[in-house]
């Protein structure tokens, strides 16, 4: 590999760390669901891309919406998705049985896909693509313009989620259910609300995250709720199950990894190499990056 | 000040409370005593709306408490100390206290009662920024009870508090009980260590297989009497 090559790699890399911001927010969206309800929403993505389809829906009537409104957009029907999806998948199912839920959310995932191919049949969207004719060149390097906006964006979501999680009255009710049900229902803490709440909070970040996948591949398609599923079930589990720092980090370093197997490999491949780092994962850290010590009593 | 009267509560098709009748009197210090598996627990997550009695009622001053959510019997005044403590263990000692005031809106009585709080128990003001898991038994003891305090609760009930602490810091956990109870607050009281219980409690109830089978006031039945019913149960024979 000569000097060329190695700028290409490294350019390579920081093209996927910027789209792994994509990845880290469906993480945290798998991870908090898992973290309050000990529970796998597996159709987490679908809903997200299904929220970004939303977006598109509502301002149909608007020609060239501004990218701010777009962006808020698909935040509202991802928030609203969120709640359907509770109230239909997790409910009124047993919660005893793990199985009954990850059922009820495969089922969720068909009927969101089946909805987004049968209302466009099945031809992907243009969707807006922001700043996408800018370009900053540090030295040999280029940063693309919408890359960089979806990966501030995605960091200002993560910030705004991070203070909401350990700021405010709310985040010390869901880290309290998570950590104690009987003990926060004892508080006065409604496991109902923080439920809701999650999965409303959770839907808006997957809303945006599919927004920002719309953005930076410039275009919405059904086919991308699967690889989205499979991604940020990954990233959940190196980022260790129910740890939301370990899906930030573990999202940037699959965005970047993926990237750089895609030019070494070539795209058919890039994700057979992610599929062995998550089994490296499983076999030699299955608690994830952060895996915990065990906790005391 | 609290009724509990002929209160039923299963696990599938086990009664573990077989129609339970106690009286908590208001300002007094009420202790709940009986073997382990007597139903103490049960009886006190029933009080708190974790479980569901399948009969009977549960009154604070006259109004029924069967049926309302946990969160609403918190509102109404009652806050169970859970047994083995249940701390948010990653969560700091601070944000604990937080969690308990969780109902309370006024945000400066709020801080007004952590500043009581850390007054009451010096130990966890100097911790106030430790995630509450790495504290000691008997500081999460202190937590627990400090916790459900901050939601001011009219009757504040005590699920074996002294479960699995050293002697000293025992003796520190009913002084803090009785010093609770000088300042007016109604308690209700399980514990294994009767001899303990007693030197505090105004009345008392002993428990045996779901049922109250007595009720009394510490001296009116010899205290070696007591510990024998309350560790073993009663003796089937003689
Ligand atoms: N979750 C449960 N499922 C089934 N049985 C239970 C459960 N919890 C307690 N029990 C049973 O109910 C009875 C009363 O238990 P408990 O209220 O914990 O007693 P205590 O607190 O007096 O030791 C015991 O026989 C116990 O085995
Ligand atoms: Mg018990």
């Amino acid at each position: 590999m000569d000097l060329l090559d190695l700028i290409d790699a490294a350019q390579s890399v920081a093209d996927g760390l910027l789209f792994g911001s994509t990845y880290a927010l469906l993480g945290i969206g798998f991870t908090l669901i898992f973290g309050v309800m000990h529970k796998i929403n597996l159709s987490y993505a679908a809903a997200s891309i299904g929220a970004a389809y939303g977006s598109l829906l509502l301002l149909s009537g608007f020609t060239a919406a501004p990218a701010v409104i777009v962006f808020m957009a698909a935040a509202l029907c991802g928030g609203v998705i969120g709640a359907l999806v509770y109230f239909i998948g997790f409910k009124f199912i047993p919660v005893a049985n793990p199985l009954a839920t990850l059922m009820s959310t495969v089922g969720l995932l068909l009927l969101i896909d089946e909805i987004i191919v049968h209302t466009t049949e099945g031809v992907p969207l243009a969707y807006p693509a922001l700043y996408s004719d800018v370009v900053v060149r540090l030295g040999q390097f280029m940063l693309r313009g919408d890359l960089m906006f979806v990966f501030v964006l995605g960091c200002a979501c993560m910030v705004l989620f991070l203070l909401l999680l350990y700021r405010t009255r709310l985040g010390i009710a869901t880290r309290a259910v998570s950590q104690q049900p009987i003990a926060s229902q004892l508080c006065g803490i409604s496991i109902l609300q923080v439920n809701v709440l999650t999965f409303v909070v959770t839907g808006m970040l997957g809303g945006i995250a599919g927004a920002m996948s719309g953005a930076a591949i410039g275009m919405l398609s059904p086919l991308l709720a699967q690889p989205l599923t499979v991604k940020g079930l990954i990233v959940t589990v190196i980022g260790g199950l129910g740890s939301i720092p370990g899906a930030i980090i573990a999202g940037l370093i699959v965005g970047a990894l993926e990237s750089l197997f895609q030019f070494l490999r070539g795209v058919t491949e890039r994700d057979l190499y992610i599929m062995m780092l998550l089994f490296a994962f499983l076999v030699f850290r299955p608690g994830g990056i952060f895996a915990k010590a065990p906790g005391r009593d | 000040m609290l009724d509990v009267s002929e209160l039923v509560t299963t696990y599938g098709k086990i009664e573990a409370l077989k129609g339970v009748s106690l009286h908590v009197a208001g300002g007094k210090i009420t202790c709940l005593l009986g073997p382990n598996g007597a139903g103490k627990t049960t009886l006190m997550m029933t009080i708190a709306g974790i479980l569901r009695p399948r009969r009977g009622s549960i009154k604070l001053e006259g109004a029924e408490l069967v049926g309302l959510s946990p969160a609403k019997i918190v509102s109404r005044g009652i806050a169970l100390v859970p047994e083995n403590r249940l701390v948010f263990p990653e969560m700091s000692v601070r944000e604990n206290l937080l969690a308990g005031a969780y109902q309370r809106r006024d945000k400066s009585e709020i801080a007004a009662d952590m500043e009581r709080m850390y007054a009451r128990f010096p130990q966890l003001k100097e911790r106030r920024e430790q995630l509450a898991g790495t504290l000691s038994g008997g500081e999460q003891q202190m937590l627990a009870v400090a916790r459900a305090l901050m939601s001011r609760p009219r009757v504040l009930l005590m699920d074996e508090p002294s479960l699995g602490l050293a002697p000293l810091i025992v003796a520190e956990i009913f002084d803090i009980v009785a010093a609770l109870n000088r300042d007016g607050t109604t308690m209700l009281l399980v514990e294994q260590n009767a001899h303990m219980a007693l030197k505090v409690a105004h009345q008392f109830f002993l428990m045996e297989q779901g049922r109250v089978t007595f009720q009394g006031t510490p001296g009116q039945l010899a205290e070696d009497e007591v510990i024998q019913r309350a560790y073993l149960g009663t003796r089937r024979a003689g």
